[in-house]
């Protein structure tokens, strides 16, 4: 995944923000813990979301403690622990994508572009089998995610096709979530499914120009007729880019539908408004703003 | 029953007025028509219900009588001179698989709006939102004055265009406010709306 689905900070409390925040370094230190000082550059935004969601689900205890920061022990820092399994799901998670997206860069980018992944591809490949040994289910479906992404792409395929991997992973893995809750589970898997579906159509859209350049795949090129184009004028840029925004507005709408219905045992807030406003940001940084190409830094930011 | 203020999330001593803001924010949030074509429509059903009944209970108790929002509005629905009455009902009953099945077996040549129609409704409650889209227009094109199919279109359009999620650049992020554009896009909206009954707002468009 890639740091697209966090909350749109303006929008929340003092107090939630706090919370999300020891929910973020929780993770953190559940990840240097379990797979190792190095798999703390693999935390990201989505998968601290995951976690967040997981201890929104019915059975979830939180307690909070104060210590602090693993990697600066001048700054203290909260913590929200939690009894269950639910950070050491979020970091095999973690671990197992990151694993995952390390080996699409190898056979994607070229030999000096790929130096980096290709240092840490081993390093990456033992800590994902310790995950997938501790979390088979984890495991199996990204790996069937990752297949289906590579099927869909190898077959050029539309845009709803290529997005289905994705959606599936995360549908599966929310759906897991609700546990025995037959209710609420079609409705947990359903937000995923979008959810997974709106992240998948974020990166190509974000990727689109990059992706004309370099002659990569990219399923938005076909759709909106782009295949003769290398370059976009600024004209055909912002069309392109609105066009883009339609196709997430209505995944978007989507999520939104499947989250009023979500019962959610506390951090309500925060997940809505990851749903209602976080997106919908993303969005605009990405596609009207361009922030990224401003500076990297500052989004990086929490 | 629960508790009806609980459920609309106000206390027991809010207003008349307060008490239907709240039940007006829920009834929008929970409203079947947007739940119309997901296959969460029956969750939506209930929480509708659910709030209906605890704003009829509180307004009973304060002075008798009460107000109850419209029912649902399925756009696949049984009609008598359908063609694909077979995939009509497998789509109302949730069985997708099997209206596929029967639409993808109907040769190239013999696709009509209808059936446009309806492989994009299988397409939209599957998650694949663009190709519905791309059916509905379909549809629309070839039965340019049907309103069934035109209402699918037009939900798709909305959506695309940031009313109901995602991010809208003509749209202020941080507030409600409504500025000229809304109001003319309002009307217009209006316009067709009213143009699919058969009357007419603004009669040179």
């Amino acid at each position: 995944m890639f740091g697209y689905v966090r909350p749109y900070k303006p929008e929340l409390l003092v107090r939630e923000y706090s919370q999300y925040k020891a929910v973020y370094c929780q993770l953190c230190k559940i990840l240097g813990r379990e797979y190792g000082i190095f798999s703390r550059f693999a935390l990201s935004y989505d998968c601290a979301f995951y976690a967040l969601l997981a201890l929104c689900a019915p059975g979830g205890q939180v307690e909070e403690c104060r210590g602090r920061c693993v990697c600066n022990p001048l700054k203290a820092c909260t913590y929200l622990s939690s009894p269950g399994e639910e950070y050491k799901k979020a970091a095999a998670l973690c671990v197992l994508l990151t694993y995952h997206k390390l080996r699409d860069n190898l056979q994607d980018e070229g030999f000096l572009k790929s130096l980096g992944s290709r240092l840490l591809v081993p390093l990456a490949s033992g800590q994902a089998k310790r995950a997938a040994k501790r979390y088979p289910f984890l495991a199996e479906t990204v790996e069937a995610a990752m297949e289906g992404q590579r099927q869909a792409e190898k077959n050029l395929e539309g845009v709803d096709a290529c997005a289905e991997p994705t959606a599936r992973l995360l549908e599966a893995v929310f759906g897991e979530l609700a546990k025995e809750n037959e209710r609420q589970k079609p409705v947990w898997a359903r937000f995923g499914y979008f959810l997974g579906r709106w992240v998948y159509l974020m990166d190509a859209a974000e990727d689109l120009g990059e992706d004309l350049q370099s002659g990569a795949f990219n399923p938005f090129v076909r759709k909106l007729g782009l295949e003769e184009k290398k370059e976009l004028s600024g004209e055909e840029r912002a069309w392109a880019e609105e066009e883009c925004n339609a196709v997430l507005n209505a995944t978007a709408a989507q999520v939104v539908l499947a989250l009023n219905l979500m019962e959610l045992e506390r951090f309500g807030p925060i997940i809505r408004n990851v749903g209602e406003k976080g997106l919908p940001q993303v969005q605009r940084e990405i596609l009207f703003l361009h922030v990224k190409e401003k500076s990297r830094r500052e989004l990086k930011r929490l | 029953m629960t508790d009806p203020y609980k459920v609309l999330g106000v206390s027991r001593s809010a207003t008349d007025e307060e008490v239907k803001d709240a039940y007006r924010a829920l009834a929008k949030k929970y409203h079947p028509d947007q739940y119309s074509d997901s296959p969460l429509k029956d969750l939506a059903d209930e929480k509708m219900k659910e709030i209906n009944e605890a704003y009829d209970a509180i307004t009973a108790q304060r002075r008798g009588g009460g107000y109850s929002y419209g029912g649902a509005q399925n756009p696949v629905h049984s009609s008598g001179s359908s063609g694909f009455s077979d995939v009509r009902s497998f789509i109302m009953s949730g069985r997708i698989a099997d209206a596929e099945q029967i639409l993808n077996g109907v040769p190239a040549g013999s696709r009509n709006a209808e059936w446009y129609f309806l492989k994009g409704s299988v397409l939209y409650r599957r998650g694949w939102l663009e190709e519905a889209k791309d059916h509905f227009s379909r549809a629309c094109q070839m039965d340019p004055g049907n309103g069934e199919y035109s209402a699918a279109l037009n939900q798709a359009m909305n959506q695309r265009g940031g009313m109901y999620g995602g991010y809208n650049p003509n749209r202020n992020m941080s507030g409600g406010e409504c500025n000229t554009c809304d109001m003319c896009s309002g009307l217009l909206m209006a316009d067709c709306c009213c143009e699919c009954m058969g009357g007419d707002l603004i009669p040179c468009c």
